[in-house]
């Protein structure tokens, strides 16, 4: 007798009637539990780890992974897409299960250095269809550079530029001036900087009116110095905690900051204070437009024992009920790229759909570049970590 | 004899083996890393000391500075406070003071970012704690030193107090009370009492307790960002900017030993000075 039935057998006898099992019949049972504890359990899913941004650490999503499919998830949270590029590297990679990073790490770091596995394109491809237009495959960033290998799913896309008071700041205003906001003098200590850095790179390079994904002549690292400089030495604050700067402009201190946008203001839109605002530029140095947009990529991980519940999860998180939850993910509305469906779209609701401004979400898009690795990124970084090094 | 010595060889054995694999291997890995070529990540014979050359030479002495200056002006004032405090606790020892060693004590078990966070949003301006309070109930406007060097001082005071407190009040402990009886019965001054007896006697407590306070000071920076607004870079920050988005693993490493470095050259010297045996018997 097998221990799934045996159990089943001892549950459907009677307990008044029986008094029970009797000595052998504990014996049997717990010899059969002792079995299928120590045995591979061919329908025990493996538990899966994760090394994500926070949506995909909901435990709404867990729970829903946990009833549907039986299989545990174990997580832990980036600090940096570089931090987690470095954990890679060290030879985390046995820890590992799913990473999820912006565009271009998959593309230029992780796959090139053998940190991830590419995915079965014939199941993964057809997602891409279910998604915003942009994604239609094959999606530049979930290929590899030669354009054979598939290297993840594309989920939460959205652009990160700058946040304004909009109670002191016109976000009509902001969104002509651009970049500019901060080149102004006047602005001294009025504003505060998401320490953010790569973005910081690329934002100072937009202000400086370089295309930041360009290769850079000697005048344009010149024109960078200039303007990081100014940025750094005028902010009011720097941190990596955007609440803290969330908190400084409904306090007052500052009108803005930079980097900045629905991802760091849209669970405080939602608790109403709608006066943080996200700006996209209308225009700017990068092919005439001055915003930057982030897509993020969820990817397996080269782990030496992979696990096909990866593979799962992957294609799961894709599905509306998923994608929802992780569009709202611990609080923090972020669009996704399966809101393209009405099936998705209608579980919003207006409130959520305004914490996210939606009603602009295309024209930020359409104002933005999508995110790259910033050419000279090293030179302009050290240029930029000496600023920051200099601001007394 | 030797059946002793083996005792103790075997008792010390799984700490040796702890702090071999914790602290000696990670520092040897992280000194390789410093030799090899910059932005590099593969351990490789070809040795440079170019980042050794880049930590001297571009700029980070300001970095190293600023920790360092906050560290010595923490102990400082660190001790200033602990030295009253720890004399009161030992002088009224009974309930009260056990009840002000607790709440003193008590912090340490949350964690510093949250303390830290608390002490931002009480000395936020507008609706925080301290300034929202005063205009509600006085009328009374203030500004607010956040995003200052003050705060940033005044964060790593508040966090770093207990570790000069503890090993101080043990250092007091050492005083005996017949001592400053007979100082006193022979005429002593408080000056006197202060500068024959209680300093000689208390300095082994002082100088760990300034030691745990300045070797952790160096190393902080959560205050710098959360308090002080990043007013300035601290020296662990610029290290991790080399690490993560630098991606300069070698000038990261560099940094740490150049950090290491100094404080074995204040540490060291202290330890020397310092009776541990004495303290400890105690």
């Amino acid at each position: 007798m097998t221990f799934d039935s045996r159990l089943d057998a001892l549950a459907r006898k009677n307990p008044v009637r029986t008094q029970g099992m009797n000595r052998r019949q504990f014996l049997a049972a717990a010899a059969a539990a002792a079995t299928a504890a120590c045995s591979p359990g061919e329908d025990k899913a493996r538990e899966i780890a994760l090394l994500t941004w926070d949506a995909y650490a909901d435990p709404r999503l867990l729970n829903l992974w946990r009833q549907q499919t039986g299989g545990s998830i174990r997580y832990e949270i980036h600090v940096s897409d570089p931090t987690s590029v470095n954990r890679l590297r060290a030879g985390e990679t046995a820890v590992w299960d799913f990473v999820n990073l912006n565009n271009p790490w998959a593309r230029k770091q992780l796959w090139p250095a053998g940190l991830i596995r590419d995915l079965p394109r014939e199941r993964f491809e057809p997602l891409y269809a279910e998604m915003f237009e942009k994604f239609a495959p094959p999606y530049h960033w979930a290929m590899s550079e030669d354009g054979e290998h598939l290297l993840g799913v594309v989920q939460r896309f959205e652009t990160f530029d700058f946040v304004v008071n909009s109670d002191v700041i016109s976000p009509a205003l902001a969104k002509d001036e651009g970049w500019d906001i901060f080149n102004n003098p006047d602005f001294k200590d009025r504003y505060g900087i998401l320490a953010y850095e790569d973005w910081n790179v690329m934002d100072i390079c937009m202000g400086a009116g370089i295309h930041p994904f360009r290769d850079k002549s000697e005048d344009d690292y010149a024109a960078f110095e200039r303007t990081a400089r100014q940025w750094i030495q005028n902010a009011k604050l720097i941190t990596t905690d955007f609440a803290q700067l969330n908190l400084a402009i409904i306090n007052g201190e500052i009108d803005a900051y930079f980097t900045g946008g629905t991802y760091s203001i849209s669970s405080a839109r939602l608790e109403g204070i709608s006066n943080l605002y996200a700006v996209t530029p209308n225009s700017g140095p990068a092919d005439g437009k001055g915003g930057i947009n982030w897509i993020e990529l969820n990817s397996a991980v080269a782990n030496p024992n992979p696990a096909d519940e990866t593979l799962d999860f992957l294609e799961w998180i894709t599905k509306p009920e998923p994608a929802y939850i992780i569009a709202n993910g611990n609080g923090n509305l972020q669009p996704v790229s399966q809101m393209s469906q009405p099936e998705v779209l209608s579980r919003f609701t207006p409130e959520q759909l305004d914490a996210l401004q939606w009603d602009e979400f295309q024209e930020r898009i359409a104002n933005a570049v999508e995110y790259d690795i910033v050419p000279g990124y090293d030179r302009l970084y050290d240029i930029y970590s000496a600023a920051i090094r200099e601001r007394s | 004899m030797a059946q002793s010595r083996t005792r103790l060889l075997a008792v010390l054995l799984p700490l040796s083996l702890l702090l071999l694999a914790g602290f000696v291997v990670p520092i040897v890995i992280v000194a390789f890393y410093s030799f090899i070529p910059p932005r590099s990540f593969e351990f490789s014979s070809d040795l440079t000391l170019q980042n050794y050359a880049s930590a001297i030479g571009d700029g980070y002495w300001r970095p190293l500075l600023w920790s360092a200056i906050g560290a010595l002006l923490t102990t400082i004032i660190c001790l200033l406070l602990a030295w009253p405090t720890a004399k009161a606790l030992d002088r009224f020892a009974g309930r009260w003071a056990q009840i002000a060693t607790l709440l003193i004590a008590l912090p340490i078990f949350i964690s510093e970012s949250v303390r830290l966070i608390g002490l931002s949003l009480f000395l936020m301006p507008g609706g925080g704690i301290l300034a929202g309070s005063l205009d509600a109930l006085f009328g009374v406007s203030i500004g607010t030193i956040l995003n200052t060097h003050l705060a940033a001082l005044l964060g790593l005071v508040y966090v770093h107090f207990p570790f000069v407190l503890f090993p101080l009040l043990l250092g007091f402990s050492l005083v005996p009370r017949e001592q400053i009886e007979a100082g006193r019965d022979l005429g002593a001054g408080r000056w006197q009492l202060f500068r024959e007896i209680e300093l000689p006697l208390t300095a082994p407590g002082a100088a760990v307790g300034a030691l745990f306070c300045f070797v952790l000071s160096l190393g902080a920076n959560a205050e710098m960002t959360i308090l002080g607004g990043q007013v300035v870079t601290v020296i662990t920050r610029a290290i991790e900017q080399r690490f993560s988005y630098a991606q300069d693993w070698p000038l990261g490493a560099a940094l740490t030993m150049l950090v290491i470095a100094v404080t074995a050259i204040v540490v060291f010297p202290v330890l020397k000075r310092i009776d541990m045996e004495r303290l400890l018997k105690r």
